[in-house]
């Protein structure tokens, strides 16, 4: 049995060593140059959003159209440069052997949102499903299923630098307060699938 | 730029996050009064969608609110078999702004306020 390769390794000098091949260094620092430009375009605009990049700029209210767009007003502006701050710095450091803990979540946040959009465009679900190698998708397949793994790893290399949990944390939660039956309800109102 | 805009506030027993940025002026000063009553709390919800990994969920639930792994296990496994489910509750203010810090992670979450 080979051994499990790991991206992300603690460092003696804290933070930690990134091993990635050149292959793989080039796919990430190519790869946001899309997303980039697309929310440049969004900038602080409160306009829709491209449903494109809907998964990243999604709404909080469902069903109060004035909180929404006051909501909007408020964040989407530093919302848009947060996830373009990820993805730049994804860019710059693509080629780096060593990353800070903060610059390991800046990259989680960029692959999440690569994935996110991604997915969006490849149309995923919940049923794994494999593609043609034929197929004009394969290659964006390809590299969703590559990010899944990046994100993994940087998930369980990050997963051990965080603080103690607060025993108390979510104690108060309600449980289910919408008595929904089994399987629940997706985002639109439809009911979940496998209920 | 590289100052995370939306750190573990929560984990720190915080409520809020720093001095600057738009996500402090999230409060909705003129009802607190009204929304922080405690038998009313705003409520953080969490939708299921299919490409965000099971591990990566759970993670974003531990570092912005300071779950135990097993609590953001069981809150993530109610968000994919259930199809939503509350990870927080609150004042609006706070309930607003974890909203927007679960947006900046790429979650589904929506505010709701049972009336």
């Amino acid at each position: 049995m080979t051994r499990r390769r790991h991206l992300f390794r603690p460092s003696a000098r804290g933070g930690f060593d990134v091993e990635l091949r050149e292959d793989e260094r080039a796919l990430l620092a190519a790869l946001p140059a899309r997303l980039i430009a697309a929310l440049e375009r969004v900038g602080a605009s409160d306009a829709p959003v491209p449903e494109s990049l809907r998964r990243l700029l999604p709404p909080a209210y469902l069903t109060d159209a004035a909180a929404e767009s006051a909501y909007v007003r408020l964040v989407r502006s530093e919302l848009v440069a947060e996830h373009r701050a990820a993805l730049d710095l994804l860019v710059a450091t693509a080629g780096t052997t060593h990353l800070r803990a903060s610059e390991l979540e800046s990259w989680l946040l960029a692959v999440n949102d690569l994935r996110l959009v991604l997915g969006t465009s490849l149309e995923v679900t919940e049923d794994v499903r494999e593609l043609d190698p034929d197929d004009a998708r394969y290659g964006e397949w390809v590299c969703y299923h590559y990010l899944s793994y990046l994100a993994e790893e940087a998930v369980e290399a990050l997963s051990g630098l965080l603080p103690p949990a607060n025993p108390l944390a979510g104690d108060d939660l309600p449980d289910d307060p919408w008595g929904d039956p089994p399987g629940g309800l997706r985002w639109d109102g439809t009911p979940a699938p496998g209920g | 730029m590289s100052e995370p805009l939306l750190p573990s506030a929560r984990a720190e027993g915080e409520g809020r996050v720093g001095s600057t940025g738009t996500l402090t002026r999230l409060a909705h000063d003129e009802e607190v009064g009204e929304e922080t009553r405690a038998d009313h709390p705003w409520l953080v919800v969490v939708w299921n969608d299919p490409i965000n990994l099971m591990s990566y969920v759970t993670y974003v639930f531990q570092k912005l609110f300071g779950y135990s792994r097993e609590k953001a296990t069981k809150l993530m496994l109610d968000v994919h078999h259930k199809g939503r489910a509350v990870v927080a509750s609150g004042p609006r203010e706070r309930a607003e702004l974890d909203v927007a810090r679960l947006h900046r992670h790429g979650l589904w979450a929506t505010l709701e306020h049972p009336d």
